[in-house]
């Protein structure tokens, strides 16, 4: 593999990283506040981007401005599952059942989307959508960097509202130490039932990203949600930061392998890096004292 | 209903059949008595055995052989799901691995087809040491995690590795009874998944009553409790995932040599683990018919679904809004919500627990009043409701 080839795929590692990133940091945030794997994620993140592709269908303006009406959305499904779905199962068998009803839900969300708008492929035509650029040798699309962008401002606003706000201290306290947190006057319900919502709002914004350079059908959630369950395993369940150090350094990884081994098997990596850190460090690489439990 | 004779008998005929009356209560939840589950245990049987000559066509017995298919891997899947409470939703890994490892064998090795299908069960088994260690490693979520990705992964390699196992062409396995007509070639097969199943259906019976078993219920009640008390949970947590995986891995392969044609999509279908899960928790993954029933009725709902609806994605939608009521409304499945149904519309029992503070204390008498045998640990079903889940509860082995 040469400089520029390696160069190219290097730069294209990064921008895929940057996108799993704010797709994971939602699982993370859903695994924190609520010890919940919410298998319906991806589901939601493709029902994103079918929105924006609907959007752009229906009023010709850019998919982007969709995450005006999705995020708010999302957020608002989000508050309410917590609300009325997640908080009505046993906490014993929280986590388990959990799963299985995220699991149906995106089981619902697939079989609504392919009723609604059939198995059909479909795809965004944009007027940049064929445009890139030259960068150190290296072409990147525009739209790419634009999800890339969208990715980096989504995590750093996420970032700003965990550290920097009163909510945030509120968030990272329930993650950390529920009843401690409740001890504290902390609501953690309702802090749990926003944090999901949060959680679910970056799903919009992640669709939207993926809507931009994506082929979209309703099936696709799965092949995302194994390398994004992936991703919050190797980085720690629970650790934001983690996450998305994982994100970077598997997309990097996935991208690297694509040159060499094609598509398919460059997507193992992401099962092999979750077995290995099962075998060797089950609580994950980055931090996440959390996982040391699950 | 009989459950009202039950306490009856409980209250006249003195202590000793009271004390076996109650923990048997206890045990499973059934408030039949013995005549009454014998015999309906040897109707369902008939009723089982006879559907081949009952079924119209060849239509409705091919179906037959999809819902006792999805009986044998949906109570598979309950040796592990049921007994420990790891839920699993790619058990459809290992039924691909033993539709595809008997596909295989008899393609390359000439092997005849039902050594081929045991051949293909023991290598599942090998296979699954090192996933099943993998897995259990961590807790709940990651072991869930680790399921799906399981199938996803395989999912992948076998759709990319053409030359091996078809990839998206699919795999020929050929027919074992070569000379026989389709309508024959189905009952044969019926009659094959059902002995299978009779075999996974005492295997389990057999477990349940055993200190394996009652392990493997501790794990699934309070793991750290368990390990606590000395039971191995590791190891005792891998030896029901490789039972449940081989039994699952000889359900796929049989369902290999009766369909014939393999295509890893639909062997190493989320969906289908996901099936297994629905029908395990719809019936009752914690009873021994539970799964069975499960199967009969998410199974004959597909085949209707398929029949009706054709390609449409309404099953989708269909099997996603059973899943979440089963998860919400029952989690526990049909058979203990039909039991407590019964029980509180007949005599009242004011206790939440699994058997009442009467009932143990007719049941203490009788252990003290010499012969009776109730030393039987008794499932503490009640357990997971009535303990507040502290962090504690959730804690990782070291």
């Amino acid at each position: 593999m040469d400089g520029t080839l390696l160069f190219q795929s290097l730069v294209l590692g990064v921008l895929l990283g940057g996108l799993y990133a704010i797709l994971a940091a939602g699982l993370t945030l859903y695994f924190g506040v609520m010890r919940v794997v919410m298998i319906a994620h991806s589901a939601f993140v493709i029902l994103a981007a079918y929105l924006a592709w609907f959007f752009h269908q229906e009023t010709g303006l850019d998919p982007l401005f969709s995450m005006v009406l999705t995020v708010p959305l999302f957020f608002g499904i989000g508050v309410l599952m917590q609300r009325l779905l997640i908080t009505r199962l046993r906490p014993a068998t929280l986590t388990m059942m959990s799963v299985l009803l995220t699991f149906a839900i995106a089981l619902l969300i697939e079989g609504l989307l392919g009723l609604f708008w059939s198995g059909t492929q479909r795809r965004i035509q944009l007027s940049y959508s064929g445009a890139n650029f030259e960068f150190f040798g290296a072409r990147v699309a525009v739209v790419k960097l634009i999800a890339f962008g969208l990715a980096v401002v989504a995590l750093a606003l996420l970032f700003l509202l965990m550290k920097k706000t009163r909510f945030g201290q509120a968030l990272r306290a329930t993650i950390q130490h529920k009843e401690a947190a409740q001890l504290v006057g902390i609501k953690t319900d309702r802090v749990a039932g926003i944090g999901f919502g949060i959680g679910l709002a970056t799903a919009a914004v992640g669709g939207t990203a993926l809507s931009l350079d994506a082929t979209i059908y309703p099936s696709l959630h799965w092949s995302w949600i194994g390398p994004l369950m992936a991703i919050i395993v190797v980085g720690g369940l629970g650790s934001i930061p983690g996450t998305a150090i994982a994100a970077l350094v598997l997309g990097i990884g996935q991208s690297l392998l694509q040159v060499e081994l094609g598509t398919t098997w460059a997507q193992t990596l992401f099962y092999v890096a979750l077995f290995a850190t099962l075998m060797l460090r089950p609580q994950g690489f980055f931090g996440g004292r959390l996982a040391q439990r699950f | 209903m009989p459950n009202a004779s039950d306490t009856e008998t409980v209250r006249a005929p003195g202590a000793r059949p009271a004390a076996a009356g109650s923990a048997r209560a206890g045990r499973g939840g059934f408030l039949l008595p013995p005549w009454a589950r014998w015999a309906g245990l040897a109707l369902g049987a008939a009723l089982v055995l006879l559907f081949p000559e009952l079924s119209p066509n060849a239509y409705v017995l091919s179906a037959g052989v999809i819902v006792a298919s999805y009986a044998c891997t949906a109570t598979a899947w309950s040796f592990m799901g049921g007994f420990t409470g790891y839920v699993s939703l790619g058990h459809a890994a290992f039924f691909g691995l033993g539709a595809y490892g008997t596909g295989i064998l008899i393609r390359d090795l000439d092997l005849q087809p039902f050594l081929a299908w045991l051949l293909s069960g023991l290598i599942v088994l090998v296979i699954t040491v090192p996933i099943g260690i993998a897995a259990l490693r961590v807790r709940g979520a990651s072991f869930v995690i680790v399921s799906i990705s399981f199938v996803l992964i395989l999912l992948l390699v076998f759709q990319a590795w053409e030359g091996f196992t078809g990839g998206a062409n699919g795999l020929n396995v050929p027919r074992p009874f070569a000379d026989l007509y389709r309508p024959d070639h189905h009952r044969i097969f019926y009659y094959l998944f059902v002995a299978l199943l009779a075999a996974m259906l005492v295997s389990w019976w057999a477990i349940d009553r055993s200190r394996f078993g009652a392990g493997l219920k501790a794990i699934r009640e309070d793991e750290d409790k368990a390990e606590a008390l000395g039971v191995p949970t590791r190891d005792y947590k891998l030896a029901a995932y490789l039972v449940s995986a081989t039994f699952t891995a000889l359900a796929g392969g049989m369902y290999a040599l009766w369909f014939g044609d393999l295509d890893p999509i639909f062997q190493f279908s989320i969906l289908l683990g996901a099936y297994m899960v629905l029908m395990a928790l719809l019936g009752g993954a914690r009873h021994l018919f539970g799964p069975l029933v499960g199967a009969v009725v998410v199974g004959s709902a597909l085949e209707y679904f398929k029949l009706e609806f054709g390609d449409t994605q309404l099953h989708l939608v269909a099997t996603a809004l059973l899943l979440g009521v089963v998860v919400l409304f029952m989690p526990d499945g049909v058979i203990p919500a039909a039991t407590a149904l019964l029980r509180r519309l007949g005599p009242q029992a004011s206790s939440i627990r699994e058997i009442t503070a009467e009932e143990l204390l007719a049941r203490n008498r009788a252990a003290s009043g010499g012969s009776a045998d109730p030393a039987d640990p008794l499932p503490t079903e009640g357990a997971g409701d009535s303990d507040p889940a502290g962090p504690g509860n959730q804690r990782k082995e070291g």
